[in-house]
């Protein structure tokens, strides 16, 4: 019995080195590509800098990256503010109109992005020149509005997540003490929703940098975001300088996530709550 | 929430004394749900709106997008037609079986993961499933048009060992597709595993054991049955995008691998038919509906019998 069990242990933990080497063999392959010296990516030219260098001559990577930055950063911000303002309101005043709520929460996440983006692009036409709104003939705008969507949904649902799995006596508490509604909000109810807030907000600008799908119909000639100019990179001939760009993003990335975990856990969760809440579970 | 009026006979049965408030304070709460409907409701409700409209109307000539004069079912039928079809038919083949081998993957991993692995390690690990995906869904794909080109390196490891005796063929087909779906989505199947199987502590599956049920019996009847909400959330996670998705085919697919997402796209994009464009993007919604509902239904018919004879019942029956 004893040698039946271990091999089962065994194999299970066999199985885990096998997942994570799928998981990971894609990643891996970039980060060595990007040091190719070849003219294209997929076709090894030898080692060296060469394309991290053409990053700093290239405007258009440049450009892109910072156009998605500034997507990234400015959706986030209107995903974390109008998803928190939901999540507590979901959680903390619950009454007739929530079912139909989530119901719309609900429809946001399931619709796939692909009709977002066909629905946008038209949408946008719209209220650009047929409403006479110029504000939505701008790259930038366009892309914060259509990224932030998917966003605010997460957002919701992460800090509704939170706030349920905490008791209502502080805030009640709060009142009773003759706090002020919104000095209740901002000094007891925002600082127990800290982390949620937090892990929502990285992950809605993760979401905004990683948008391809909406992205790729509703952005203007001039404002491409990285994502798209590496789409149509796909089309007409992929560069190294596009490996060499994802390994820095990645980095930047890893950094930002292990800035979270640390703020997570100092705020006292374990790793698995950690997982559950960025999972948004 | 009933209303209390203030000369009505206190009954307080639904909320404890401590728990009044004035009504002026739960207002505002409420309220702070707003913005966030107003912002959906004009970018996510209208538009999609919109496109519902369009499904119903045609094609002007070469250079209009769409007209509405006219109403009628005719590009419901123009995006069901056998041409057409054969790509749903395609995306839902591609669907089903990449969230099923996503499903056995994550299984016994997220099981180890949740149960097996050391608990100081479970943070680095958890972190680890989710490193790729918070790489950017592109780059991967990419890294995987790399790994599977007939000219390169694994190409040729597999070559030299001697497993195969021409160059790998698989870019631009269905199973390049597949590969690429399972890599993208499968941190999303992992997760809710591994919270719900999180959730089925110790002692529950000790208590099956001291019981004399054997590790495997312990597993079919305790562990999954109680996993079976994170199952559920798994299996949409994947599902659901994996059916819309156009990136993956468009990178790894090719012409024999295409997706209805890139059918939708190319009717908005190239064709410049948005009518049937439209009319695509509904049947691609109703085709995820209908078969999320189909199979959540056949599940529920099979488990009848399991449930009927197997049931634990607490207590004395009624």
């Amino acid at each position: 019995m004893k040698q039946r069990t271990s091999l089962i242990d065994l194999s299970m933990r066999a199985w885990a080195v096998i997942v994570f080497a799928f998981l990971f063999a894609p990643i891996i392959i970039i980060l060595i590509y990007s040091f190719n010296n070849g003219r294209l990516l997929v076709a090894w030219g030898g080692f060296g800098f060469d394309s991290f260098a053409s990053i700093v001559t290239k405007p258009a990577i440049r450009d892109a990256v910072w156009v998605s930055l500034q997507a990234g950063v400015i959706s986030a911000l209107i995903a974390t503010v109008l998803g928190t303002l939901a999540g507590v309101a979901l959680a903390r005043r619950a009454g007739k109109w929530v079912p139909w709520f989530l119901v719309l929460l609900v429809l946001v996440t399931v619709t796939p992005e692909i009709v977002d983006a066909v629905a946008l692009l038209p949408w946008m036409v719209f209220l650009g020149q047929d409403v006479g709104l110029g504000l939505f003939d701008n790259g930038i705008v366009r892309l914060v509005v259509g990224h932030s969507l998917f966003s605010t949904a997460v957002v919701a649902y992460i800090v509704r997540s939170r706030l349920i799995g905490l008791d209502e006596s502080l805030e009640e508490a709060a009142s009773d003490l003759y706090a002020p509604p919104l000095r209740r909000f901002t000094q007891i109810t925002l600082p127990l929703v800290t982390p949620a807030v937090l892990a929502g907000a990285l992950l809605s600008f993760t979401l905004s940098l990683d948008n391809t799908i909406v992205a790729a119909f509703v952005q203007v000639s001039g404002s491409t975001p990285w994502p798209v100019y590496v789409l149509s990179a796909v089309r007409t001939g992929l560069r190294p300088e596009i490996a060499a760009v994802s390994t820095i993003m990645l980095l930047l990335t890893l950094g930002a996530l292990a800035l979270v975990a640390v703020v997570l856990r100092r705020a006292g969760d374990s790793a698995t709550d950690i997982a559950k809440t960025v999972g948004g579970g | 929430m009933t209303t209390h009026s203030t000369n009505a006979p206190v009954t307080m049965l639904d909320t404890p004394p401590a728990r009044r408030r004035p009504d002026w304070l739960k207002g505002p709460r409420a309220a702070l749900a707003l913005p966030a409907w107003a912002w959906l409701t004009a970018f996510f409700v209208a538009p999609v709106g919109m496109v519902l409209w369009f499904s119903f109307g045609y094609k002007p000539g070469i250079f209009g997008t769409h007209a509405n004069d006219r109403l009628s079912f005719d590009r419901y039928a123009e995006a069901l037609s056998p041409t057409f079809f054969q790509t749903f038919q395609n995306t839902l083949w591609v669907g089903v079986t990449g969230t099923l081998i996503c499903l056995a993957i994550s299984i016994p991993f997220a099981y180890w993961l949740a149960v097996k692995a050391a608990n100081r390690h479970r943070g680095i690990l958890l972190a680890m499933v989710m490193i790729p995906f918070w790489t950017n869904f592109l780059i991967r794909t990419i890294g995987w048009q790399i790994i599977l080109a007939p000219e390169g390196w694994f190409s040729g490891l597999l070559q030299a060992t001697g497993a195969l005796d021409e160059p790998l063929d698989v870019m631009f087909t269905r199973t390049a597709v597949l590969i690429g779906v399972v890599y993208n989505y499968l941190p999303l199947m992992v997760l809710p595993l591994f919270v719900a199987f999180d959730r089925v502590i110790l002692p529950l599956r000790e208590a099956s054991k001291d019981l004399g049920a054997g590790r495997w019996s312990t597993f079919i009847n305790i562990t999954l049955p109680l996993a079976k909400p994170g199952i559920i959330v798994g299996i949409l996670l994947v599902y659901i995008p994996l059916m819309g998705d156009y990136i993956t085919a468009t990178v790894l697919g090719g012409a024999k691998g295409n997706m209805a997402g890139q059918m939708v796209a190319n009717q908005f994009q190239t064709a410049q038919n948005w009518a049937l464009g439209s009319a695509m993007a509904v049947v691609l919604i109703l085709t995820i509906l209908i078969s999320a509902a189909i199979a959540f239904l056949v599940a529920w018919l099979a488990s009848w019998p399991l449930r009927a004879r197997g049931r634990l019942v607490l207590g004395s029956p009624k």
